[in-house]
């Protein structure tokens, strides 16, 4: 699913994000991405998303390989993500139903099937009853599962999350994580960026620890069921 | 991948499926297009004020170039109005005959830069001129008629301009039958001359607004793409393309336009109004047929398609401007 092969991002000379970076994440796997604040996790994914363009080395996303990927592609690719943030990016200007949308408004979608997926995604998160709620009324952890919602609408093959329960308490961080796994069983791989060391120690699957830049560790996680898969393949 | 959405809602889940139906908008504003009108819309509806004061700048900026276009075809009217009706008049001798007068008419009738000639009998010029007088009846007195036979001379529009005309003048002025030759280019010229003027200055002014015009949207767009930066940045984080960012603020940019160009309509018509019956008076003063007429619709229409194909390329010039990495770029909140 994702294959980096000594990939480096230098933002200044002599000042790297990424510092040649190599490692396979395999299609269905639940993976955290680790390290302290400044390590290179939000780099990492901006590379994986095509927000940032190696300096270095060969990305492979879902069998697209970024060497060959035209500019005028690269909002097809993110189509085919599902981005979560820290601080949730909801737009405040529009209700839930509104922002859960958006990615299908982007990708064409039509009006029934905007209605039905958005009606289905929220029931997933369980917020179908605030569809009509401005964001801004919601809790932190109701803002977080509607930007989970929104990017996993489109079904996406991946779905990214960065420091996705950065904000929340254990409880709610819990709730989100038991989300991610579900969205994860039914076939979405997940990299999930967090130094959260609860969430590292409750949910023991495989994690690709980043310091300074570097990979300096990949550990294979302990977890059954995809994390047997994914063991398998990160110990290729 | 499972298909949980596509399978059928559960009974307890069909409440929820409707109010979550009723939440969503319009069904016009989940298309592309449809979202992006929507969101240039509502940049009016959701900031009334500062809409209202850009539409009035923009209304000012566009009513003189909209009373220009308005009027452009009645000056042009106008001044070639004056070009057709130039004549010279030749002034026979006393002793032609009628006879000989008509003939020389005919003759000089088609000649090289003559369009056309009519003769006037010395009958004819006593009768004109008892007519337009109040000394008729002191001419009759005198037994005789003292006015000469006179000939009209229409040149052609080739030879309408002041040099042509002396020279035709010279030639005619030679033949044995003409006594004298009269003609008065003078009024017609500065007539000319200050129409020239007027529409050459009109125009640069014309030119200068319609510039502040695209200056003004240009830079509320500008505004607006700082204001939504924020939807930007998600949109192009979900995957948005180039063309869905910019195609709200095209619209934005056409919407001021067509606006911003109505309200300029309507003030240029109100200007035409009040100068008609002015203008209309003038003309009649040069016994000219010239009437201002107010703009047929097309002329309208014609104005409002200018005024938001210019506010379309207001917002175009922005966002593909040197400044242009003011879109999304780094600023991805990851």
């Amino acid at each position: 699913m994702i294959r980096f092969e000594n990939v480096s991002l230098e933002y200044e000379p002599g000042r790297f994000a990424i510092r040649e970076a190599s490692f396979r994440i395999p299609a269905g796997a639940f993976t955290f991405l680790t390290g302290h604040s400044g390590a290179g996790k939000s780099s990492l994914l901006k590379l994986i998303a095509r927000l940032e363009r190696p300096t270095a080395g060969t990305i492979e996303v879902g069998g697209v390989d970024f060497d060959k990927l035209k500019p005028r592609h690269e909002p097809a690719l993110r189509q085919q993500m599902g981005l979560v943030f820290q601080d949730n990016q909801l737009l405040h200007d529009r209700n839930v139903f509104n922002n859960v949308a958006l990615p299908l408004v982007i990708g064409g979608y039509s009006y029934t099937d905007i209605k039905k997926r958005v009606s289905a995604a929220l029931d997933r998160v369980g917020l179908a009853h605030k569809a009509l709620d401005a964001p801004l009324s919601l809790s932190g952890g109701e803002q977080q599962r509607v930007g989970i919602a929104r990017a996993v609408v489109a079904r996406p093959k991946l779905l990214l999350a960065d420091e996705p329960t950065g904000n929340l308490d254990a409880e709610i961080s819990a709730d989100i994580m038991r989300l991610l796994m579900q969205f994860n069983s039914s076939g979405v791989t997940v990299l999930l960026a967090t130094h959260d060391s609860g969430l590292l120690d409750n949910f023991n699957y495989p994690r690709l620890t980043l310091k300074q830049g570097r990979l300096v560790d990949v550990h294979p996680g302990t977890r059954k069921g995809v994390a047997d898969r994914s063991r398998q393949a990160y110990s290729e | 991948m499972k298909r949980k959405v596509a399978s059928r809602p559960k009974q307890s889940q069909r409440s929820t499926q409707v109010h979550n139906n009723s939440a969503a908008g319009k069904k016009w504003t989940y298309g592309k297009r449809g979202y992006a009108l929507a969101q240039s819309l509502r940049q009016f509806t959701q900031r009334k004020f500062s809409s209202l004061i850009t539409l009035a700048v923009l209304g000012i900026t566009l009513a003189l170039p909209a009373l220009f276009l308005f009027s452009a075809q009645a000056v042009q009217q106008l001044a070639s109005q004056n070009i057709d009706d130039e004549s010279l008049t030749l002034y026979l001798n006393l002793n032609v005959t009628d006879l000989d007068g008509a003939a020389l008419s005919q003759s000089l009738n088609g000649k090289p830069g003559i369009q056309k000639t009519r003769y006037i009998s010395r009958d004819e010029a006593l009768a004109t001129f008892q007519a337009n007088t109040d000394i008729g009846e002191a001419l009759e007195a005198l037994g005789n008629n003292p006015l000469p036979a006179a000939i009209v001379v229409y040149p052609t529009k080739q030879q309408a301009d002041a040099t042509a005309i002396k020279r035709l003048s010279t030639q005619l002025l030679a033949l044995a039958e003409v006594q004298r030759v009269q003609y008065d280019l003078r009024w017609v010229q500065r007539l000319h001359a200050v129409v020239k003027l007027i529409q050459s200055v009109g125009w640069i002014l014309a030119g200068f607004l319609t510039l502040t015009a695209l200056l003004v949207i240009g830079n509320t767009i500008r505004l607006e793409l700082l204001r939504r930066q924020p939807e930007l940045d998600v949109a192009k984080l979900l995957g948005a393309g180039t063309r869905f960012l910019h195609r709200p603020l095209l619209y934005t940019g056409a919407l001021y336009g067509f606006f911003g160009g109505l309200v300029g309509s309507i003030l240029a018509l109100i200007a035409f109004d009040q100068i008609k019956t002015p203008a209309d008076q003038l003309s009649h003063l040069y016994a000219s047929t010239f009437q201002l007429e107010m703009p047929s619709v097309s002329q309208f229409l014609t104005f409002l398609a200018v005024a938001t194909i210019l506010g379309w390329l207001g917002a175009l010039m922005t966002l593909y401007s040197p400044s242009r990495q003011i879109l999304p770029t780094r600023r991805t909140g990851m």
